[in-house]
């Protein structure tokens, strides 16, 4: 997909477009729902991410990212956009205030061969504990005071349990744990 | 510029997994922007975020929705817009939120050496600059909620150590801190709040009670 993806940055693809469509959008479309949205405005937010797919296409690197990070990252700009009413503040690499990484090679985060494929396996080998957490925090919008409230946990526990979550995905990616 | 103080990584985390409302972002995006080590962080829990979604059982769209879209991708690519000339205290997202750059802000003296500037409140979230000048302290606050406060000038001092432009402190509910501004330019903070703050001094209490914090 992530091949596919950069294809269809290079070429404006509409082959690449119609596969890339049929394997992400019931994908979005479920994250949607998962996350309260109607079956119609999941529906017209799928569809609508994969229209910011095409357009900002140029903007995608494989060398960062996967493609299904990438959408990612777009179905939930669109969600938080157009659920909650609200903008979602960014950073901007372009800006002249913006500090770039020190050492390019060394720092900036490069996408390495199977890198999902362990990713996913380390997300299934979570604890319960922290599987809760994490779900929570993808699947809600619950600041981690609401979530400590409704699981009856002390506010660092369910901070200490994410932080060990997070760990075990840097784990993964080969980064320091 | 060295970043001694950042958020915890499940703050990272959930503002990548979109968690975080909009004046937590806000504070959490501009220290992105100067802090490299804190975007990797970010980047990897994207990377979950991916493998979440590709993990997804796939839910079917509405008969003729592919072709529905495809009958819209004529439309030309959006245009990369120039990346702005010149010097900025602020970085984004922060300078489009204040409109233009640290200098343009228009303040509000709340007693003695410090400055306010309210920025939006959503749901009981707010977001604020703070001015202090050497030696000031807000005569300081509790907390009852989450608050974070980001450094982007001058520098300031408590019983956690010292913060400085970059750095990132959060708090949580029942610490009572007293930050004074360090010596040398005014200290500005970005911060955010979503309790009320309560001021052990009286007369920033009644004003800040007037800005509805
Ligand atoms: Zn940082």
């Amino acid at each position: 997909m992530t091949a596919l993806l950069a294809t269809l940055a290079a070429k404006r693809d509409r082959a690449a477009f119609e596969i890339l469509f049929v394997h992400f959008a019931p994908r979005v479309k479920s994250y949607l729902l998962r996350l309260g949205a109607s079956a119609a405005l999941a529906d017209d937010l799928a569809q609508e991410a994969m229209l910011t797919m095409w357009r900002k296409a140029e903007l995608f690197d494989p060398a960062k990212a996967s493609a299904s990070t990438w959408v990612f990252t777009i179905a939930r700009n669109l969600r938080i956009d157009a659920i909650r009413r609200e903008r979602r503040p960014e950073f901007d690499p372009n800006d002249p205030a913006f500090v770039p990484d020190d050492e390019p090679q060394a720092d900036a985060r490069m996408v390495r061969e199977g890198e999902d494929a362990r990713l996913r396996a380390a997300l299934t080998k979570l604890s319960a504990d922290q599987a809760q957490v994490i779900q929570m925090s993808f699947f809600s919008e619950k600041p981690h005071s609401q979530i400590a409230r409704e699981l009856g946990l002390p506010l660092g526990t369910v901070k200490s349990r994410l932080r060990l979550a997070m760990a075990r995905i840097k784990g993964a990616l080969g980064g320091e744990a | 510029m060295t970043i001694l103080h950042h958020p915890g990584d499940e703050l990272l985390l959930s503002y990548a997994a979109g968690a975080t409302d909009e004046a937590m972002s806000l504070v959490l995006a501009t220290h992105l922007a100067l802090c490299p080590q804190c975007r990797r962080t970010v980047a990897e829990a994207e990377a979950a975020g991916g493998a979440i979604l590709e993990g997804d059982r796939p839910v079917l769209l509405s008969d003729g929705a592919l072709q529905s879209v495809l009958s819209r991708l004529d439309t030309a690519p959006t245009a990369k817009s120039a990346a702005p000339l010149g010097a900025f205290t602020a970085p984004e997202p922060l300078r489009s939120y204040l409109g233009g750059d640290l200098d343009s802000v228009k303040w509000t003296n709340l007693a003695g050496g410090i400055y306010f500037k309210p920025l939006f409140q959503r749901g009981k979230s707010r977001s604020y600059l703070i001015r202090s000048k050497a030696g000031c302290g807000v005569g300081w606050h509790t907390h009852h909620g989450e608050e974070l406060t980001l450094c982007l000038a001058g520098g300031y001092t408590d019983e956690t150590g010292q913060y400085a432009r970059g750095d990132l402190q959060s708090t949580t509910p029942d610490i009572l801190h007293r930050p004074v501004a360090d010596e040398g330019e005014d200290c500005i903070v970005l911060a955010m709040s979503d309790a009320r703050l309560k001021f052990s001094s009286p007369i920033v209490a009644l004003i800040g009670r007037w800005f509805g914090f």
